[in-house]
């Protein structure tokens, strides 16, 4: 299956892209695409602790299960206001 | 008591016209309005701010307004709710985020306006950047988690990660 990742703020800048379409097994969850995003980028995976996720826009666990055409955003610490 | 039809909750990119929403938000059976206006200083942290930018996750971000300002019109005996956050560059003394709230009686205005900068500022995925003479920095923020209050509206889905610090 293919999702959308999103990244925002630091994350954005150390990946070098806002979104790209990630190819997954079945049955995998967030935990598991986060893995795949930060195998090719290292330095992903130090800021991992810091993170939420999102699924379709609404705060998810991080072994929610993802499926076909979901948009998955890794969010740093929010600092609005 | 009106409802989400006549609030008005966006994100914008050009300067908010604060004196605008705070007059709009206020209908004749309104005794109050309270607001709040989070403006950009021109320091942080002991260094000297020059500008910030915004940005934000932009339909989360505006869905999750929306969810506060529901929650305000059923915590708070309050009429209307205006809230808006900018984005992109903004300069010293400028406003990123203004909220208005009307309602009878000034203790549930103050209440719900206090509630809506609070509950935005640790739910609504926006970053701001922090530029200096010397460097710039993503700002220190909040980890997201949605707020859990016995009567409240319940998450559909509860986030692992749990505020780390602050």
């Amino acid at each position: 299956m293919v999702v959308k990742v999103l990244y925002f703020g630091r994350l954005k800048e150390l990946s070098g892209t806002t979104e790209e379409a990630v190819v997954l097994r079945e049955g995998a969850r967030i935990e598991d695409l986060f893995a795949a995003c930060a195998a090719a980028r290292p330095d992903l995976r130090k800021f991992r602790a810091s993170l939420v996720a999102a699924r379709n826009q609404e705060f998810a666990a991080w072994d929610t299960r993802v499926h076909e055409g979901d948009e998955i955003g890794f969010l740093p610490p929010v600092s609005g206001g | 008591m009106s409802r989400n039809g006549t609030d008005r909750v966006v994100i914008v990119r050009e300067a908010i016209d604060t004196a605008t929403l705070a007059r709009e938000v206020r209908a004749d059976e309104d005794g109050a309005v309270a607001t709040f206006d989070g403006c950009v200083r021109n320091h942080s942290h002991g260094r000297a701010t020059l500008y910030l930018e915004y940005e934000a996750y932009e339909a989360m971000a505006l869905a999750k307004m929306n969810e506060i300002a529901a929650q305000v019109h059923e915590k708070f005996s309050i009429n209307r709710v205006a809230m808006v956050h900018r984005l992109g560059r903004l300069e010293i003394g400028e406003t990123s985020v203004f909220i208005a709230v009307s309602s009878a009686h000034r203790a549930a205005a103050f209440d719900a306006c206090r509630y809506a900068i609070d509950t935005l500022k640790k739910t609504v995925p926006i970053w701001k950047k922090e530029f200096f003479a010397d460097g710039a920095v993503w700002a220190d923020g909040e980890l997201p988690f949605t707020p859990k209050e016995p009567g409240g509206p319940v998450p559909a889905e509860t986030p692992a990660a749990k505020p780390a610090s602050n």
